[in-house]
């Protein structure tokens, strides 16, 4: 059984990648509530907008900061795009075909990823990566300083929006229920929109730090989105606090495992492991209820 | 004889069913009362999707709440919905068939079965049909007969004449009212309309806020004045003697 | 109509379910015994080994494709863990082959019970959760055995539980059948159990399972109510496609004679319920649909030259216009999406055909 020290740095990592995590989550979290869709393709939106990235830095003379806005764009443009064109006809059905319409976004996404860019080695390397701190033996990255810290910001500054904003209110009615909410002149289109940009964005930015914390692979940050998911079914898809907190604890018990030599093999099996227990968990309820309370 | 005791059923802060005691004797029983006022969760709970917080249900003599769900078809309870629920991929026959083979496993009398019940219900329609292609109202037929194939004991028939047109209503009353002596089942009748109530049923309990308010003949039931003021608004129905 | 009285005899205007086969019938099913015999005993002889090789693949994944098509098309469960029911099933037929000599055929029945079980063992946990979740936990219950199976690996003639040795020098391939050894023989050996696959799932589809599993895709408290034991029957349906998967298994084995964990991923599943879509769920047809869409065009699109992986983007257009034009769920209506599909496997075929006079 290795010792404290052994796992000090895996703490770090669990923590960051946790963060990411829980940034991935809240972005799934904040659409579902909104939109009802649960969008699978949030992995391999980040993931895409990762290589482009990379394509750029290192296949053209583009400024590297110009080419992680373009991933971070890139996220919130596609998830948009896809809400715009296919939100509308898929409103009214069950949240099953919502989400399976996002795995045929994922499908497009995979198949131009390993188009253009075949499996080949390629690692991102952030400039945060460059430096950071030293604690004790253990050297932090600010890369993974910011997968942490940018969850809690992230977290707080949903909560507000949807608190004290305006838009904010009108995405918590949509969320409560969205035909009321649509009587009430709530602008249901524009809020949704705000909605999947918000949560493309999102995508962006965690497929950026998951290609430099993880690696830049298409499926592997593709099938990240797995672990996120976890975070936000054990939130129930509804409280963010929650999400970040699931999430951290995902990343750590993610990355701790992985000293535990013997069990090491099977440590990607965590994060489906993890979101089985988030689905069963969401999942509890009583006997089938036919229809409302009514009469 | 259903005998219903201190039922209560809570859920999401609401208490759509309080304290309920009732029996329901022999017969064709009518179950009325405002929007929300419990009937259809009673109904919910006769068939064991809604479990309840507290009470007892004894029915011919068996604790109902103790059966699993999907047992108490096999036991001899039926029930229609509020929107017809006959199967639209499977044909008339293959529908009404579908109910006999899963409560009785005796192959040789199920055509003979299934035939009554569709005739029992004066249903137009060939029984090869596809049941999505039918009216609404042989639809709602196919409902009612595969309430009444396979000696059931407790029918439950939750607003049949919903949406209906006058003479088709018609006929279901006619239907509803050959129930006890040709199948001989104890029915409960939900429905707002009160001629088809009155047409049919011999007793009546009102329920309102989840409680029993009244439980007598269906004419004297209709003119009780807590039962009127219950509707609030209702105008007073003449109950068809 | 009957005033009172026991119910009478059936009269003139009701109708018994027809019990004789209509004309109609009989015409179709001239049709496929036809086309069945020319699949069999007049396509051999014009294809190279490639081609049927990739038929071969074809009839195996249609039959993958069926147990997902009942899944999804009779009782409405989604469930995004076939390819990995696969992979179980290759395993464990790959394994009883080299650890004993038993006879093919029984280690086919002995895979497809062994693998049925374990179908139910993952729908064990996936029915208390119903829609999206029970599509995410059968996606997360494949991606765990896809793990599992990435470092157990397949079996191939070495010793202990796994079977599996890392030196090249194996006992052989997975054996063949001995009445089926050669390509040709085994083509036939495969689509005659595919054929096999297609009749048991439509015994079950016309009797009792399939009218429970129609009850419970429409509704589940109505099915309930009519004393379907709904859990039964779901279980019933994940223990056929498992069954069914396991033998398809069992079957790729011996086609190629060795098996690759990348034959097997995560991805697959994903599109594998991307054709079974575009197939078309309503009808058992469209799980050969699906299987030529899996396995035909890819070698058609690579003989032509074209990236495989535009398919994978093919497919994830194809299930959104599915999803965006089917207007009940996901059920397909037939004459629109097979005419559709028709045309576009008939350009496909006249190109195939011009191309195959050329691969002579």
């Amino acid at each position: 059984m290795p010792s404290f020290e052994d796992f000090k740095p895996f703490f770090v990592t669990g923590l960051s990648l946790g963060g990411v995590y829980a940034l991935s989550g809240t972005g799934i979290v904040v659409l579902y509530r909104a939109t009802g869709v649960l969008n699978l393709a949030f992995g391999a939106v980040g993931a895409m907008g990762a290589l482009i990235s990379w394509a750029l830095i290192n296949h053209t003379s583009a400024n590297q900061y110009v080419a992680y806005a373009v991933c971070i764009l890139f996220g919130g443009i596609v998830t948009l795009a896809y809400g715009i064109i296919f939100g509308p006809p898929l409103a009214g059905r069950d949240p099953l075909v919502k989400a399976v319409g996002t795995l045929g976004l994922a499908l497009i996404l995979l198949g131009f990823m390993s188009w253009f860019w075949p499996p080949k080695s390629r690692s991102m390397f952030l400039p945060t990566s460059n430096s950071g701190y030293q604690i004790g033996i253990v050297h932090v990255t600010w890369t993974q300083i910011i997968g942490l810290v940018a969850a809690v910001v992230v977290t707080i500054g949903t909560g507000a929006f949807l608190r004290f904003t305006r838009l904010g209110t009108a995405m918590r009615a949509l969320a409560d229920d969205r035909e009321i909410a649509a009587t009430l002149g709530v602008p249901v289109r524009r809020v949704e929109a705000v909605a999947w940009l918000g949560s493309g964005l999102l995508a962006g930015t965690a497929g950026l730090l998951l290609s430099d914390l993880v690696a830049l692979d298409a499926v592997t940050l593709t099938f990240l989105v797995i672990s996120s998911l976890a975070a936000a079914l054990i939130a129930r898809l509804q409280s963010l606090v929650v999400t970040l907190f699931a999430g951290i604890v995902i990343g750590l018990v993610d990355a701790l495992i992985t000293p535990i030599l013997s069990i090491s093999t099977y440590r990607d099996m965590t994060p489906f492991v993890l979101a089985t227990i988030g689905l069963l968990w969401i999942s509890r309820r009583r006997v089938v209820s036919v229809g409302r309370a009514g009469t | 004889m259903i005998a219903v005791e201190e039922l209560t059923v809570r859920f999401g802060g609401v208490t759509p069913i309080d304290s309920m005691t009732v029996s329901f004797t022999d017969g064709t029983c009518g179950l009325i009362g405002p929007n929300g006022a419990g009937k259809t969760t009673f109904f919910n709970v006769l068939s064991g999707f809604v479990r309840p917080a507290s009470g007892s249900i004894t029915a011919f003599d068996r604790d109902l709440l103790s059966m699993a769900d999907y047992r108490r078809a096999r036991w001899g309870l039926r029930r229609t919905f509020q929107t017809e629920q006959a199967i639209e991929q499977l044909s008339v026959y293959e529908n009404v068939a579908m109910i006999h083979e899963h409560s009785r496993t005796q192959r040789s009398s199920r055509r003979r079965a299934v035939l009554g019940a569709l005739e029992f219900v004066g249903l137009a329609a060939g029984s090869d049909e596809k049941v999505g292609t039918l009216s609404a109202r042989d639809r709602r037929l196919v409902e009612v007969a595969r309430a009444v194939v396979g000696e059931p004991r407790l029918i439950l028939l939750d607003e049949p004449a919903a949406g209906m047109p006058e003479e088709e209503t018609l006929h279901l009353a006619d239907v509803i009212r050959r129930i006890p002596e040709n199948v001989g089942a104890l029915t409960i009748l939900v429905d707002h309309d009160m001629s088809l109530v009155s047409s049919c049923c011999t007793t009546t309990a009102v329920l309102d806020f989840g409680k029993l308010i009244a439980l007598g003949p269906t004419s004297e039931v209709l003119r009780d004045e807590h039962v009127i003021r219950a509707y609030l608004g209702t105008e007073e129905v003449e109950a068809e003697a | 109509m009957n005033a009172g009285g026991a119910p009478s005899e059936a009269r003139a205007s009701l109708s018994l379910p027809e019990r004789r086969p209509t004309a109609g019938t009989i015409v179709r099913g001239g049709v496929i015994a036809v086309l069945l015999a020319f699949v069999l005993a007049g396509l051999p002889p014009l294809l190279s080994v490639y081609w049927l090789d990739v038929l071969t693949a074809v009839a195996i994944y249609s039959v993958v494709a069926l147990g997902l098509n009942l899944l999804v098309g009779r009782v409405g469960l989604v469930s995004l863990g076939q390819i990995a029911i696969l992979a179980l099933g290759a395993w464990v037929a790959a394994r009883l082959d080299f650890a004993t000599s038993l006879p093919f055929p029984i280690v086919l029945l002995a895979t497809g019970v062994i693998t049925a079980v374990l179908g139910v063992i993952v729908g064990l946990p996936a029915l208390r959760v119903s829609g999206l979740y029970l599509a995410l936990i059968t996606l997360m219950l494949a991606g765990a055995i896809t793990i599992v199976l990435n470092s157990t690996n397949f079996p191939n003639g070495g010793g202990g539980f796994l079977g599996h040795t890392e030196s090249s020098f194996g006992s052989g391939g997975i054996r063949r059948p001995s009445i089926a050894v050669s390509d040709q023989a085994y083509y036939r050996y495969a689509v005659v159990l595919a054929a096999l696959m297609f009749v048991l799932a439509l015994l079950h589809v016309r009797s009792k399972p399939g009218r429970a599993w129609a009850a419970i895709r429409q509704s589940e408290p109505a099915a309930l109510a009519a004393g379907v034991n709904v859990t039964l029957y779901k279980l019933w349906a994940f223990a056929l496609a498992a069954f069914i998967t396991g033998i398809a298994g069992g079957i790729l084995g011996g086609s190629s004679g060795k098996l690759f964990v990348t034959q097997f991923t995560t991805q697959g599943s994903i599109i594998l319920l991307a054709v079974v879509l575009m197939g078309g769920v309503f009808s058992l047809w469209g799980a050969l649909a699906a299987g030529v869409l899996l396995q035909l065009l890819p070698a058609l699109l690579n003989d032509w030259g074209a990236p495989p992986d535009l398919l994978t983007v093919i497919f994830g257009v194809g299930v959104l216009q599915v999803l965006v034009t089917a207007p009940e769920g996901l059920v397909v209506q037939v004459p629109r999406d097979l005419a559709t599909l028709g045309r576009f496997l008939l350009r496909l075929g006249r190109r195939a055909a011009s191309l195959l006079g050329g691969a002579q």
